[in-house]
């Protein structure tokens, strides 16, 4: 008989200062060696679902348990958090925040240093952790100097040597690029593999995940289990659009050819479908549906033409940049970190200046206008709300921008009353700013920077950390903006999924050049560009290869599909 | 990270000298053996000394010149004015100190330059770019881990090491957000450099770029606590740390001298209260 | 209210003071208002006031203290034991102010939390750069008096300044930012 490590029976959770539960009646047995995966919208409870098994709950966060909880034979009430981390790490969703060591070393001996473990002991340990994640190379590297996919190579490989059983991965994906999200994946299953410990991986990008073979799949909503089954027979159910979880485009696609899929067939790997017996279904779906074009485009709003930039001599961080943006555009920059992406925002909006070539803003230099002046025609909004939010209340939020500009009362009264209508926050104009859920406090960001009335709007990672229900709520909305009050948008993203449903154009960095300046679906389905800016392929370009479309054409006809389900609801 | 890690003289990565490759613990008995002495005494046979030997030492772990010279500039600069303020306030501060008034020059009736104010200056001015060479000297060859596990070792809790090591750690991070802010608080609008507005509504102005910035930067505390209480911070009295190398022969000297120069504080401490001058300073020609 | 004074010294506070410790080292650096060149007013003293009415005054103390050594260190101009130590009981007085007349982590900041906050701010730049100050670095230095009493003088005023006008209203919204709300309707 399997050994379940992980048990839980009648198990529900409430925080101390919550009213409802946020775990109710979970019954639930992982066993030794399984690789699980638990998906769900924000707020379902999956991450306090792991943080108690990892005890977080209940020795950092207080609350009430009724049922038990056992991990590793402890009953987690009585266990504490030093003994269950004997037995369970964690890779935490926030790469930087979990980075404690001043360099990549010190962090991997983090746990060993706090078990007063004398060094000379300490030192093997330590490299045989960075060699099994690779990152042997860098032990005497500070945080700083580190990527993201870096930072959480270093995490894991910190509670490797520590803990005995169990992995929880906590959304391990959230701030990785497409091509590090892949190495992430790969190597968790790697691991997995070799040590035969429980992996369990919280997360909600499902076909990132599914790039390597996961036992099983828990989708939670609600704070219950409301499916516990095997990848295949998740994604044959189709519940998954209901909870808000994205289905792989893959199999996203084939039903929108109205394909009826088999009990018992394998879907979570799209090489492992029968793809001949779709072909047909593909084709006359292909042939029905009309190629998703890019209507006409105003005037050009700014220019941008051989620009380079630098912070020290020896490094160009921009090189001979040249790109125009039309009114009414919706254009997408991707490429991976440090690329140059960040920096072509940072000069769009004035705060650096190029060293050599021009900018221009509807056709005057801008390197006559300052900060203020470029602000009041190109718009930032940064990633997270709260470094924008100053104010308490919403109103003071929006009509902060107007008053720093010395309008006119009167004026500021008017704009700020139609900038709260456009973004549809008249009704909560007097609320406090801390009443808000994320989603809407990154409205207000977006409305406190539209008070300006500025004809281009930058976004930088607006859906970070989103899982695909509040990432619509956003994206839609600035689809609205754009469509209804003709405002250009541009988005700082490695999201390919936002790139493909919400914007035309996109640019492509690598290295401080511009490599690629096309439509969407061209530039996916260029295997080139998608190497060098750290992309990955979707899996449409490998479905249109299998029934033998042009990959280009067929994810434009997908993209247009998508938009005219949105459109009719 | 940019202008700031620049700005930071404390470097990351270990370097390669001799004082460089001592234990934390070393450096830090070193450093306040150093600092207890230049405190405790104004005795110019033993101040000069310790300015060479900080010299010296400042020389050994081959600092940036060009960031040793513009400090050492403005230090001396500062203190000069300083000396200078002494001296309008009290042209005969010299007799305070040493005991006697050698009249060089004599300006007015009042304002006098007399050889005991010098020397009382010369002191004073050694003492204090002593001081600051020690200091200076201590923070380019520590790293901020070597420094925590140092304090650690010499006896401060390690929850208090643990504060200085993560202090450096997340420094250049929250420099990156203050520019962030304050740059876009900047595009809607807010001008920082007008010397238009009065000092009042500048700070003012200010609590709009901290609002953020500290509801952001606290905003991290959770999440960084959780990661250490989850691979076992604070679960034992005692710590040991991956920094803090093995004792090495280079150790074991600069320990010798460590005992040798807190043996010297302690005595000078002793003749100073046994001795007990009328006069705090000694000058070769006054008796 | 021993707990209350010292602080719960659990991970979070350790990494709430060093969070408060880095800001102050930046602010110190970066965060000047400038008066006339070379002199600036800096605002990382409300820091202290956070980290006092986040986690308590010794907690505070500790951050003033250590935040003033790291600013001297990282800043380059050397180690003064007379200024950090003042600034230690700055900031043990000014959480005092923080924790007795409000409850920010509550959303409680009132008039009378302000009257409160801004007396024990005077109590503290009175005796940390008042008394301690000027007692240390006559013991330390000898130095002339008639000098230190004008720095701690604009010491005085300058980060009392800055405690209470950027301070108070630092707090209000902070205390806002934490207050629940219930029965919001939209209009």
């Amino acid at each position: 008989m399997r050994e379940a490590v992980v048990s839980f029976k009648d198990f529900s959770f409430k925080y101390k200062h919550q009213q409802e539960a946020t775990l109710h009646d979970i019954n639930l047995d992982i066993y030794r060696g399984e690789k699980i995966l638990i998906l769900g919208p924000s707020g379902c409870g999956k991450s306090t679902l792991a943080n108690c098994i990892n005890g977080l709950i209940p020795f950092s966060y207080p609350g009430t348990i009724t049922g038990s909880l056992t991990v590793a034979g402890l009953q987690t009430q009585q266990s504490s958090l030093f003994e269950l981390s004997k037995h369970v790490g964690t890779v935490q969703q926030d790469s930087d925040a979990q980075f404690v060591g001043l360099s990549v070393g010190e962090d991997i001996a983090f746990s060993l240093e706090n078990q007063s473990m004398p060094r000379s002991e300490m030192l093997p340990i330590v490299d045989e952790a960075a060699r099994i994640v690779d990152m042997e190379r860098f032990l005497t590297h500070p945080p700083f100097d580190l990527s993201g996919g870096q930072k959480q190579k270093v995490a894991l490989a910190g509670i490797l040597h520590d803990a005995e059983e169990i992995l929880l991965f906590d959304e391990p994906l959230a701030s990785l690029d497409p091509a590090m999200g892949m190495t992430a994946v790969d190597l968790i299953d790697k691991i997995h593999k070799e040590s035969g410990k429980t992996i369990i991986i919280i997360e909600h990008r499902l076909e990132d995940v599914l790039y390597r073979h996961v036992d099983r799949i828990l989708l939670i909503n609600d704070g219950r289990i409301v499916k516990d089954c095997t990848p295949d027979e998740m994604l044959y159910s189709g519940v998954l659009k209901i909870y808000g979880v994205r289905e792989p485009l893959y199999i996203a696609a084939l039903e929108n050819a109205g394909v009826r899929f088999e009990e018992g067939e394998h879907l979570d790997d799209i090489e492992k479908i029968d793809i001949d017996r779709y072909r047909d279904a593909v084709l006359s779906e292909f042939a029905r549906s009309k190629p998703y074009t890019v209507g006409e485009k105003g005037k050009v709003v700014v220019e941008v033409e051989n620009v380079d930039f630098q912070y020290n001599p020896d490094h160009k961080v921009l090189e001979n940049v040249s790109l125009t943006i039309r009114e009414g555009e919706k254009l997408a920059i991707v490429g991976k970190n440090g690329a140059g992406k960040s920096t072509l925002a940072k000069l769009l909006c004035g705060i650096i200046r190029p060293i050599s070539g021009t900018i221009r803003i509807n056709g005057e230099n801008y390197l006559s206008m300052s900060i203020k002046e470029i602000g009041q025609l190109i718009g930032y909004v940064m990633q997270n709300p709260n470094q924008m939010l100053v104010k308490d209340m919403i109103m003071d939020e929006i009509t902060l921008a107007l008053q720093l500009n010395e309008f006119p009362e009167e004026l500021i009264k008017q704009r700020a009353e139609e900038t709260l209508k456009m973004t549809g926050l008249y009704p909560m104009r007097n609320w406090p700013v801390s009443a808000l859920s994320y989603g809407q406090k990154k409205r207000v960001t977006i409305a406190s920077i539209l008070a300006l009335q500025p004809d281009v709007i930058i976004l930088d990672e607006p859906t970070a950390g989103q899982d695909y229900r509040h990432y619509t709520e956003i994206m839609r909305f600035l689809d609205d903006l754009n469509k209804n009050y003709g405002k250009t948008i541009v988005f700082i993203t490695h999201d390919m999924h936002l790139a493909i449903e919400y914007t035309d154009r996109a640019l492509v960095f690598a290295d401080g050049k511009l490599i690629a300046d096309d439509f969407v679906y061209k530039v996916l389905s260029d295997k080139d560009i998608i190497e060098r800016a750290n992309l990955k392929e979707t899996s449409l370009v490998l479905l249109a290869r299998k029934v033998g479309l042009d990959p280009e054409e067929f994810i434009r006809h997908f993209i247009e599909r998508e938009r005219e389900e949105r459109e009719n609801g | 990270m940019d202008s700031f890690g620049k700005r930071l003289f404390i470097a990351l990565t270990p370097g390669k000298t001799f004082l460089d490759r001592l234990q934390g613990k070393t450096k830090i008995r070193l450093f306040f053996a150093f600092i207890l002495i230049l405190v405790a005494t104004w005795d110019m046979r033993i101040l000069f000394p310790i300015l060479i030997i900080s010299i010296i030492g400042l020389i050994s772990i081959k600092p940036e010149w060009k960031t040793v010279r513009g400090l050492t500039i403005f230090t001396l600069l500062m203190n000069l004015f300083n000396l200078f303020l002494i001296w309008v306030v009290s042209p005969n501060y010299g007799y305070s100190q040493v005991g006697a008034t050698t009249v060089l020059v004599r300006f007015t009736e009042t304002y006098i330059l007399s050889a005991e104010t010098l020397w009382y200056f010369l002191v004073r001015l050694t003492k204090f770019m002593a001081t600051f060479f020690v200091s200076l000297t201590f923070i380019q060859c520590i790293t901020p881990s070597e420094m925590a596990a140092g304090l650690y070792g010499v006896g401060i809790p390690y929850k208090i090491s643990t504060v200085v090591s993560l202090a450096f750690r997340y420094i250049p991070e929250i420099a990156r957000d203050f520019n962030e802010i304050k740059i876009s608080m900047q595009a809607r609008g807010l001008e920082l450099d007008s010397r238009k507005s009065s000092l009042i509504t500048r700070l003012k102005q200010n609590v709009l770029i901290l609002v953020p910035l500290i509801i952001v930067s606290f905003d991290r505390v959770g999440n960084i606590a959780d990661a250490m209480d989850l691979r076992g911070y604070g679960r034992m009295k005692t710590r040991t740390y991956y920094a803090e190398h093995e004792l090495t022969k280079g150790d074991r000297i600069i320990n010798i001298v460590n005992v040798l120069l807190y043996a010297g504080f302690i005595a000078i401490v002793v003749v100073r209260i046994v001795s007990h001058r009328e006069f705090l300073i000694w000058a070769p020609w006054v008796k | 209210m021993a707990k209350k004074i010292l602080g719960n010294w659990n991970t979070r506070t350790i990494v709430g003071v060093a969070i408060g410790v880095a800001l102050f080292g930046v602010l110190m650096v970066y965060g000047g208002v400038k008066v006339f060149t070379n002199t600036s007013l800096t605002s990382a003293y409300v820091v202290v006031a956070v980290v006092a009415a986040l986690f308590g005054p010794v907690p505070a103390a500790i951050t003033a203290g250590l935040g003033n050594v790291l600013a001297d260190l990282i800043g380059g101009w050397g180690f003064w034991f007379d200024w950090s130590l003042g600034n230690l009981v700055l900031g043990f007085f000014t959480g005092l102010g923080c924790v007795l007349g409000s409850n920010v982590k509550e959303g409680v900041f009132n008039t009378k939390s302000a009257i409160t906050y801004a007396l024990f701010v005077l109590i503290g730049c009175g005796l940390g750069f008042g008394v301690v100050t000027p007692v240390l670095t006559y013991f330390f230095y000898s130095s002339e008096l008639t000098i230190t009493w004008g720095q701690v003088t604009a010491a005085i005023i300058s980060d009392g300044l800055v405690l209470l006008v950027v301070g108070i209203p630092l707090l209000i919204a902070l205390a806002n930012r934490n207050k629940k709300f219930t029965g919001l309707s939209k209009d």
